[in-house]
């Protein structure tokens, strides 16, 4: 079995913090999914996840994957479905780690 | 984990009301004498039920007036004065204490300065007002919070005046005055003032002197505080009591020092004072602290021979002391000599409990605990829910948590941060993703975390789920 990480230490952390609510610029294609030209990480997620609760998008037979709609896809390298417990990777992938 | 159980964690907050600094004038009495009731300021305590809010006689007028004046400016005050004065009928006395209001609700939003000038316009317009103590006590504990100079020009002004009027500053001045200056961050001139008025035959009373020392020991190091009390005693004759050993021993705990700890009780033999109920609490939750629950067995049973008579909190620290310690079934044998004893088991009691079979890994008889508790009448608090269902979630018992869980969302109830993280590692272990993004929802939307935090710790626990998959799936291929 893994070590028990340190369970929310992550939030001692300021960089790691600071990398999760900062204000980032966005790519068009995600500019156009959140309506936006600012967001942090957090808020991006947020956002995305309200949108699978609303439009309804969890699978009725397995609520741990999502059936992407068109909007969705876009920002989600396309994939037609995708499983919850990636979607902060995915949506990381948008939030690359600036020069510092 | 040598933390703090959620259960005391709350009900240490509530200590908040004697550290707050706000309160402009701790003690202002309507009446002409000196106020003779104070509340006994001694260090925080681990239960709710003792807690006494400092009564402070509200005048009813002060209530109704702290919005007339809406600006700092002392024209328009004395206009605003005036017209109250003409719209009273000369039948209306105005009395003592309703110049006293107007006079605390101006000078609460100006400078000292201008609140002596207003004072002054207040007595020759109206020369039925005889300033009383009172009045010169808003004017000190004002003067006392101007933005630092030197060498307080306003607050010795205003002592002069209240010599030169028949006020001399007593010890309900000097307790004003440290208080004030206190919530300031001005210790040093708090310091400095006592030894001059001490001097000037108002020396502090033994609550005065507590607060400076309880105050002092929290933001400075100890050597300051000891050099103080040994100062006071030389040049004023004021000597430590048991209130401010008890002080100094709670201080030393909480910064792990224990050998000080020790040396102060032996001082504190010395001096001929005896250990009270209190002072025996205070050291078990020393040792609670220091991360040996086991030594508060030694001090209950010195509290024993003794002959101090233990109280509910005692008993819960002690409980909780050996509860941490990993010793539940003694623990829970007190439950029982507890309630002989007349003392009844709340739910602090019961939390530590606990938080202690779920240490042991012993959830499901932590749940049994509920259904105990629940049936002799005494309500869970949030902190009862979080420690089991951190435990639930420790021990795997998902299901269980998951009831747990509904009925805290339910109720309304906030998750805490470690017991939130446990419940949503578990679940996205148990593959219950969909579940855990809900409970994710529901601490963000009950404002139990912020979003971040709880973000975090949903990101974190799919990480690990994931490490965990890869390595499984790692193993099957070499197979």
């Amino acid at each position: 079995m893994l070590p028990q990480r340190a369970k929310t230490a992550l939030l001692a952390n300021p960089k790691k913090l600071g990398n999760l609510i900062d204000l980032v610029n966005l790519p068009s294609t995600l500019r156009e999914f959140v309506g936006q030209s600012q967001i942090s990480r957090l808020g991006c997620f947020i956002r995305v996840w309200s949108y699978i609760k609303t439009n309804n998008l969890q699978d009725p037979n397995n609520r741990n994957v999502v059936n992407c709609d068109e909007k969705l896809r876009s920002i989600l390298l396309g994939k037609p479905q995708v499983e919850l417990a990636e979607l902060p990777m995915l949506i990381k992938l948008h939030f690359p780690r600036g020069p510092k | 984990m040598g933390k703090i159980p959620p259960s005391f964690r709350t009900s240490l907050a509530h200590t908040g009301l004697v550290k707050n600094p706000l309160s402009p004038l701790p003690q202002q009495s309507p009446s002409p004498t000196p106020p003779t009731h104070k509340p006994h300021y001694v260090p925080s305590k681990k239960t709710p039920s003792k807690k006494k809010q400092p009564k402070t006689d509200r005048n009813p007028d002060l209530d109704s007036n702290s919005m007339v004046f809406k600006s700092a400016s002392l024209s328009d005050a004395k206009k605003t004065f005036n017209s109250i004065i003409l719209s009273t009928s000369p039948v209306q006395q105005l009395d003592t204490r309703f110049h006293n209001a107007l006079f605390q609700s101006f000078s609460q939003i100006s400078n000292p300065q201008d609140s002596l000038s207003f004072l002054h316009h207040m007595t020759k317009t109206q020369p039925s007002f005889i300033p009383n103590r009172s009045t010169y006590h808003i004017l000190l504990a004002h003067s006392c919070k101007t933005p630092s100079d030197p060498d307080l020009p306003s607050l010795r002004k205003t002592l002069d005046l209240m010599d030169q009027n028949g006020f001399p500053p007593d010890q309900s001045s000097v307790d004003i005055i440290v208080r004030s200056l206190c919530s300031v961050g001005r210790e040093d001139h708090a310091v400095e003032l006592i030894k001059e008025l001490s001097l000037k035959n108002s020396p502090p009373d033994s609550f005065t002197y507590n607060f400076l020392i309880r105050h002092l020991s929290k933001i400075r190091v100890l050597s300051t505080v000891y050099g103080l009390i040994e100062d006071l005693q030389n040049s004023v004759n004021l000597k430590p009591d048991l209130v401010t050993y008890t002080i100094l021993i709670d201080s030393v705990c909480r910064s792990k020092n224990l050998r000080e700890a020790t040396r102060l009780l032996g001082v504190l033999h010395e001096s001929g004072f005896k250990p009270d109920c209190f002072l025996y609490n205070t050291i078990m939750k020393g040792y609670c602290i220091l991360d040996s629950g086991n030594e508060v067995m030694g001090v209950y049973k010195k509290m024993m021979e003794d002959g101090v008579e233990p109280d509910l909190v005692t008993y819960n620290t002690l409980i909780y002391g050996l509860s941490k310690g990993g010793r539940v079934n003694e623990a829970r044998k007190f439950l029982g000599i507890m309630a002989e004893m007349g003392h009844f088991p709340d739910a602090i009691t019961y939390t530590s409990l606990m938080n202690g079979m779920c240490r042991k890994g012993d959830a499901l008889g932590a749940l049994q605990l509920l259904e105990e508790m629940e049936q002799k009448g005494c309500n869970p608090n949030s902190c009862t829910y979080n420690t089991l269902l951190h435990g639930l979630g420790k021990s795997r018992f998902l299901d269980k948590g998951w009831e747990l869980y509904e009925m805290m969302k339910l109720s309304g109830m906030k998750l805490e941060t470690a017991s939130y993280a446990t419940f949503v590692r578990s679940l996205c272990r148990a593959d219950r993703i969909a579940e855990a993004y809900g409970v994710f929802d529901y601490a963000v939307e009950s404002k139990s975390l912020t979003d971040a935090a709880a973000y975090s710790a949903l990101e974190s626990s799919l990480k690990l789920l994931k490490k965990i998959k890869g390595q499984l799936s790692t193993t099957e291929h070499v197979i």
